[in-house]
C-alpha cells in the first residue's frame, strides 16, 4: 500500500554557486492499494526515478506526507526504516550491482540481509537465476556481463525475498521482447499475491501490450492517475 | 560452482559474513592498524609500569619515614636544668608523655658505633663525648596527614627547656616529599595512559573513516535494501576490535622484556629481592614463574587487560564513528 499527500521534492545539492537544484516533484498526491499495479510515465525529466526514490526510502519528501505498507514515513525511527526497506525491491535504472561480487553474493544480498539460513539462500538464488536465464552465470561479476544480463541480476536480486513492494526503474530498456515479456507476467503474477509494483517506463509498445492503470508526470507534476 | 559444493560449516559461515560486499578486509586491512596499536600497547605499557611502580614507591615512602623523629642531645651526661637527673634521662622523661608516641628508644653504645662506622672505624670507645641518639616512632594513624603530628619546632623547644642544644629532626618531611613526588610520578604515568588511549581513539576513528569512504558504493547500497545502522556498524566494529585485540596482544608481549628490565633495575627500591636469572629460559614455566616474581601483580593484571582494552577501545570508536557517518545517509 502507497499513499502520497501533496508530496513536493526537491534534491539538496545547493553546489558551491548557490544554486538551487530544480524541484523534482510537486505537489503529488496519489494510492495504490496492497497488490495493485502501476504504470509510471513521463517524458525524461519528469521526476520519474525521484519519485521511485521517495517511494525506496532513497529520501525524503521535502513536503507533504508519505505512507509506506502501514507506516508513516516522518515519523518513523531509523531502524524502523531499515526494516521497512527490506520489504521492497528494487530495479534500479544504472542496475547497480556490486562489481567485485559475484553474481550469486549479488543476487543473495536480501536474503542476507534477512538472515536466512545460506543452504536456503543457495536454493533461492539458483531458483532465480535459472528462471532469468542466468544459472550458469551465477560465479562471474557483474563487469563480465552484457547490459541485458546485468539488467536480469538486478531483477532477480529485487524480487529473491518476495517483497512487499517492486519498484522497477526502466526495467526492460535492454531485454528483448520476449524477455520483457516474461517479466510483465512475472509481475502480474507477484502482483497476484499481494505485492504492489509500479514500473517506471517509457516503452510504448509494451504499455500498449499490457494496458494497466498508469501514474503519469509532467515537469514533476502528477497529470493522470487512471 | 564453489556454491554448490557443500563446504565446512566455518567456511560457510565464513562466506556469509564476507558476501555482503562490505569486503572489510579491503576496507580496514590487517597490517598498519595492529602494528600503530602494538607501539602504543607498549607506550601504555611503559607508562602503567611507571604508575604501579610510583605508587608502590609512594607508599613505601610516606608510611616509612613519616612516623619517626630523631633527638640529639648532646652533653648527656652532664646534670640536666634540674638536677638530679642527667641531661639524656631528662629528656628521655620528657618524651615519655608525648602523645601519639609509640616507641622511645635511645640508641645504644653498639648502634651508635655501627652508626658512625663508616666515618669513625670499628671503635667502641670514643675520645669525644657523643650526643644521646633518640628515636621517637609515632603511631601510624597520627602522621603527618592527620595533623595531630607533635610539631617538632614546638618539641625542640619543649626539650630545650629540660637540656639546652637538643636537636630535633622530623624525618616525616622527607618522606612527605617522597610521596609527593612519587605521587605527581604516578599522576604523570596516569595521563600517559590517558593520552595514549585518546591517540588510540583518535586513530581508529580515523582508520575506521578511511574504511567508510573506500567502501562508500556497497554501504550506500546495502543501506538502501535494507540493513540497519546496528549491523553495519557491527560488522565494522568487530573487525578493528579484533584488529586492535592483535596489536594489544603483540605489544604488551613486546613490553614484557622491558618491563622485566626495568622491575630489575627497580628492584631494591621496591625492596623485592631480585630473582636469580632462570637455569634455561627456554623453559616456559621457569620464565612464567620468572615474570611472576619478578613483576609487581597489579602490573601484570593490566598487562594482560591491555589487548581487551584496546579491542573496547577499537570497538566503542567504531561503533560510534559508523553510527555518526550513517545519519548522513536518509
Ligand atoms: N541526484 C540529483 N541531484 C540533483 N538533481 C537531480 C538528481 N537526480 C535528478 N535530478 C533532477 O530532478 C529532475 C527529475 O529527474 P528524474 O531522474 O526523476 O527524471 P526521470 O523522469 O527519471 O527521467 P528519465 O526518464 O530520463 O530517467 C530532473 O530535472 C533532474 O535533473
Ligand atoms: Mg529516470
Amino acid at each position: 500500500m502507497i499513499r502520497l499527500r501533496d508530496v513536493s521534492f526537491r534534491y539538496e545539492t545547493a553546489g558551491a554557486s548557490g544554486a538551487q537544484a530544480p524541484v523534482a516533484l510537486r505537489q503529488v498526491s496519489f494510492a495504490v492499494p496492497q497488490g495493485g499495479f502501476r504504470w509510471l510515465l513521463g517524458p525524461s525529466g519528469a521526476g520519474k526515478s525521484s519519485l521511485l526514490r521517495l517511494l525506496a526510502l532513497g529520501a525524503r519528501p521535502t513536503t507533504g506526507t508519505l505512507e509506506l505498507l502501514g507506516t508513516s514515513i516522518a515519523p518513523a525511527r531509523r531502524a524502523a526504516l531499515a526494516r521497512l526497506r527490506r520489504r521492497i525491491g528494487v530495479v534500479h535504472q544504472d542496475f547497480r550491482l556490486l562489481p567485485d561480487l559475484p553474481v550469486f553474493d549479488n543476487v543473495a544480498l536480501p536474503l542476507r540481509l534477512q538472515r536466512r539460513p545460506e543452504d536456503e539462500v543457495r536454493d533461492e538464488v539458483h531458483a532465480i537465476l535459472d528462471w532469468v536465464g542466468l544459472g550458469s552465470r551465477a560465479a562471474a561479476r557483474p563487469p563480465q556481463l552484457s547490459g541485458g544480463e546485468q539488467q536480469r541480476v538486478a531483477i532477480a536480486r529485487a524480487v529473491i525475498h518476495r517483497p512487499a513492494l517492486v519498484l522497477a526503474d526502466e526495467p526492460t530498456n535492454a531485454l528483448d521482447e520476449h524477455q520483457a515479456t516474461r517479466l510483465m507476467d512475472l509481475f502480474r503474477d507477484l502482483s497476484g499475491l499481494g505485492t504492489t509494483i509500479v514500473v517506471a517506463t517509457h516503452n510504448d509498445a509494451l504499455i500498449r501490450r499490457r494496458p494497466a492503470h498508469a501514474l503519469e508526470l509532467a515537469h514533476g507534476r502528477l497529470v493522470r492517475d487512471g | 560452482m564453489a556454491e554448490r559444493a557443500a563446504p565446512g560449516l566455518l567456511a560457510r559461515w565464513h562466506r556469509a559474513r564476507r558476501a555482503d560486499g562490505l569486503a572489510l578486509r579491503r576496507a580496514l586491512p590487517d597490517r598498519l592498524l595492529p602494528l600503530l596499536v602494538a607501539a602504543m600497547a607498549v607506550l601504555a605499557a611503559l607508562a602503567l609500569a611507571g604508575a604501579t611502580g610510583a605508587a608502590i614507591l609512594s607508599a613505601r615512602w610516606s608510611a616509612g619515614a613519616a612516623s619517626l623523629l630523631t633527638i640529639q642531645v648532646p652533653d648527656p651526661d652532664a646534670p640536666a636544668a634540674s638536677p638530679p637527673s642527667t641531661r639524656a634521662d631528662a629528656v628521655l622523661a620528657a618524651l615519655a608523655d608525648t602523645p601519639g608516641a609509640s616507641r622511645v628508644h635511645r640508641l645504644d653504645k653498639a648502634e651508635l658505633a655501627a652508626l658512625l662506622a663508616p666515618w669513625l672505624g670499628q671503635a667502641t670507645e670514643f675520645a669525644l663525648t657523643l650526643p644521646a641518639i633518640i628515636e621517637l616512632h609515632m603511631a601510624a594513624e597520627t602522621g603527618a596527614e592527620t595533623g595531630a603530628d607533635p610539631d617538632a619546632a614546638s618539641l625542640a623547644r619543649r626539650l630545650a627547656t629540660v637540656a639546652p642544644g637538643t636537636l630535633v629532626e622530623r624525618n616525616a618531611e622527607w618522606g612527605a616529599r617522597l610521596g609527593r613526588l612519587a605521587d605527581s610520578l604516578h599522576g604523570c604515568a596516569l595521563l600517559a595512559v590517558a593520552i595514549v588511549a585518546g591517540i588510540a581513539v583518535v586513530l581508529i576513528a580515523a582508520t575506521t573513516r578511511a574504511g567508510l569512504a573506500a567502501r562508500r558504493m556497497p554501504i550506500e547500497l546495502i543501506h538502501a535494501m535494507g540493513a540497519s545502522d546496528g549491523y553495519i556498524a557491527g560488522r565494522f566494529a568487530r573487525r578493528t576490535a579484533l584488529l586492535a585485540f592483535v596489536g594489544g596482544l603483540a605489544g604488551s608481549v613486546a613490553a614484557l622484556p622491558l618491563l622485566v628490565l626495568l622491575s630489575r633495575v627497580a628492584a631494591p627500591f621496591a625492596q623485592a629481592a631480585p630473582s636469580p636469572a632462570p637455569a634455561s629460559p627456554a623453559d616456559w614455566a621457569t620464565l612464567l614463574a620468572l615474570l611472576r616474581d619478578t613483576l609487581p601483580t597489579p602490573l601484570i593484571v593490566t598487562l594482560l587487560a591491555l589487548a581487551p582494552a584496546a579491542a573496547t577501545i577499537g570497538w566503542l570508536t567504531t561503533q560510534a564513528t559508523v553510527r555518526a557517518w550513517l545519519r548522513t545517509l536518509p
